[in-house]
């Protein structure tokens, strides 16, 4: 049967390469297509995590959703001896937010000032690759600021900024600050609103001593995150609570499955349309070979010996056409992993998206390819179905008089 | 039988709602005379900790207002100025003055339960909400506030007892946008000052914050006197800083 199929292939030449065609590019379109998706929503995703977020964090229980100074980690110590005793953890820090309003002369914004240990930062975030100008870790009434903070406030280096705010204690707190560093990490709001300060003349300021609004951690290897967030949990103290970075970035992971949904529709569309013309195709093929068929079923070939003689052309044909789509799209989304496309300027037209680069990577992924492949394979199967049906509508005595 | 009903209805309901705004313009008349000098303590609990702050405040009409802390000691001598619903904050301690942005009016003010916006917008009860009566007991009228259309205001309700005997507030119950409550207002020891009439005792308590307290107590008012024009300059805040 796949013998008589080959020939029928190679016979009705026109629908033949109209469909390998067709099969041909939209498999190649579709791999390249989730893999620029899954590469730009990856790449936002690793940066936000990779600049600030870490791969988990450690609050009090009601702190993000009440906030404020009433539900601080006061025995952060507990929770290092802990978070040392757990293996798979990277790296861990505690920080501590208050938010305020920051003025240079006329200009006042609101300023989250974070209180960090600069040298156990440097291995958990990329706040010190950041750095754009002056010093990182500087010591003192330093401040080390966000480049659109600065913009905003209008100050350079070894300009002074006001701070008011309040302690821990909920005590008025103003103080002149000096601008030691300026940083850019490409997430605009980030870099609008922070600026970070060493821990030590933190909690002199601001009563802070060893408290923390929460501990951020890092893993060796982001597989094993929920494994080991599970096990810090059932250690920690019935008031703290680990959040793994899906939670934390529950938002960002949300608004991607949906660019996603949306990415998948306009490309059924896509589909939708390829598969008609594939399934058009099959059906005027098989039309014109009505009589043909006529003949096998007179002498004495089953329904369904025809119906396999035409799944086998059908399959020929997609198998042939991905055979070539798949490395071609596979190595089209390697080749772009490892050199991404750059497009000068993205990054600032996009940068309210968290888009913090200028290059778009793809992601290859093996099994996102595979199952792009089945697709493809399986919408083609599907259009073969209803001139097989059609086929079978037929006698062989009406079919052999099919004009 | 239906037609009167609505009738009636049609007479009733603006009678209701002429007579809550009648009934909250007193108030705020009480809360602000002419003008009015006050000097007040402020009793912080917060988190386990309990500050007092003693402050002074010059008012006149609705959109000026001048407040300069006396106590305690490290704080002596800070001062806001309220000018058009802007404001203004001098810290004598590092030497500048601060405008507050618009992002930070609902920060709490000087770690207190009231904000930014309960400085500046004092007026905003009357020009931005309708009045609507809810109910009477005696002389305690509850009005509900709801935001006139398009009025920049943070709050999405505020529903308020007011005794009428001398047109004081009782409770104010603030609501946000999503109907939830958000912070209560009491208010008590109802003194007259000349033709007016103040509680003299508030105590504001956020309902999301556990132990937190503001207590708000005026120890001194005086109104319809004569305050200088020089309070409402951005010069006064640092000329009366000291």
């Amino acid at each position: 049967m796949v013998g008589l199929a080959l020939k029928n292939l190679s016979f009705y030449k026109g629908r033949s390469i109209t469909t390998f065609l067709l099969t041909f590019f939209s498999a190649y379109f579709f791999i390249v297509y989730v893999a620029f998706m899954d590469g730009s929503h990856s790449s936002m995703l690793k940066n936000a995590l990779d600049v600030y977020t870490g791969s988990m964090q450690i609050y009090q229980k009601e702190y993000r959703e009440e906030g404020g100074y009433d539900y601080l980690i006061n025995d952060t110590q507990k929770v290092f001896n802990l978070l040392d005793n757990t293996r798979g953890i990277r790296a861990y820090s505690a920080r501590v937010e208050t938010y305020g309003i920051a003025s240079s002369g006329e200009r006042s914004a609101a300023m989250m000032l974070t209180g960090v240990d600069f040298e156990k930062e440097a291995k958990l975030s990329e706040l010190k690759k950041a750095l754009k100008e002056g010093v990182y870790d500087s010591k003192g009434a330093c401040l080390y600021i966000g480049s659109e903070l600065g913009k905003k406030l209008q100050v350079k280096i070894g300009d002074e900024v006001s701070f008011v705010g309040s302690a821990i204690d909920y005590s008025f707190v103003a103080e002149l600050f000096k601008v030691c560093g300026t940083f850019k990490t490409g997430m605009y709001d980030f870099d609008n609103q922070s600026a970070f300060m060493n821990r030590d003349y933190f909690d002199e300021i601001f009563l802070s001593r060893s408290s923390a609004s929460y501990i951020v951690a890092n893993v060796n290897e982001m597989e094993e995150n929920d494994r080991i967030a599970e096990e810090v949990a059932q250690k920690l103290p019935e008031d703290l609570r680990v959040y793994t970075w899906q939670e934390l970035m529950k938002s960002m992971v949300e608004l991607m499955k949906i660019d996603s949904l949306f990415g998948y529709i306009s490309m059924s569309l896509f589909f939708l349309v390829i598969f008609f013309v594939v399934m058009i195709y099959g059906f005027i093929n098989v039309s014109t070979r009505i009589r043909e068929f006529g003949v096998l079923k007179s002498i004495g070939l089953s329904d369904r010996a025809i119906d396999r003689l035409l799944l086998d052309e059908i399959i020929i044909l997609t198998l042939a056409a991905l055979a070539l789509a798949v490395p071609l799209g596979a190595y089209t989304a390697y080749y772009f992993e490892i050199h991404p496309i750059v497009i000068p300027g993205m990054s600032e037209m996009y940068k309210q998206y968290g888009v913090v680069s200028d290059t778009v990577p793809t992601r290859f992924s093996p099994l996102t390819i595979g199952w792009n492949a089945a697709l493809v394979f399986a919408l083609n199967l599907l259009s073969i179905l209803y001139p097989m049906l059609y086929v079978r509508s037929f006698t062989p005595v009406e079919a052999m008089r099919h004009v | 039988m239906k037609k009167i009903a609505i009738l009636l209805a049609l007479i009733v309901l603006p009678l209701q709602a002429d007579e809550a705004n009648d009934i909250i313009h007193k108030v705020d008349q009480n809360m602000r005379g002419k003008s009015v000098y006050m000097k007040l303590k402020m009793v912080i609990q917060s988190g386990g900790h309990t500050r007092s702050m003693e402050m002074e405040s010059w008012a006149k009409g609705k959109k000026r207002s001048f407040v300069k802390i006396l106590a305690p000691s490290k704080d002596r001598g800070i001062t806001f100025l309220n000018l058009d619903g802007q404001m203004w904050q001098y810290i004598p301690r590092i030497e500048r003055t601060i405008k507050i942005p618009p992002s930070m009016m609902l920060q709490n003010w000087m770690g207190s339960d009231i904000t930014n916006d309960d400085m500046v917008k004092q007026s905003s009860i009357v020009d931005d909400y309708h009045a609507k009566l809810l109910g009477k007991k005696g002389s305690i009228v509850t009005i509900e506030l709801t935001p006139k259309p398009n009025a920049a205001v943070v709050w999405g309700k505020i529903v308020s007892q007011i005794d009428t005997t001398h047109y004081t507030e009782v409770k104010d119950i603030f609501y946000d946008e999503d109907g939830s409550k958000v912070r209560v207002f009491t208010y008590s020891g109802v003194k007259q000052f000349g033709r007016y009439f103040l509680p003299t005792v508030w105590r504001v308590k956020p309902f999301n914050r556990k132990g937190h307290m503001t207590t708000i107590k005026i120890e001194r008012a005086t109104y319809d006197g004569v305050i200088s024009q020089a309070y409402f300059s951005k010069s006064a805040l640092k000329r009366f800083s000291r």
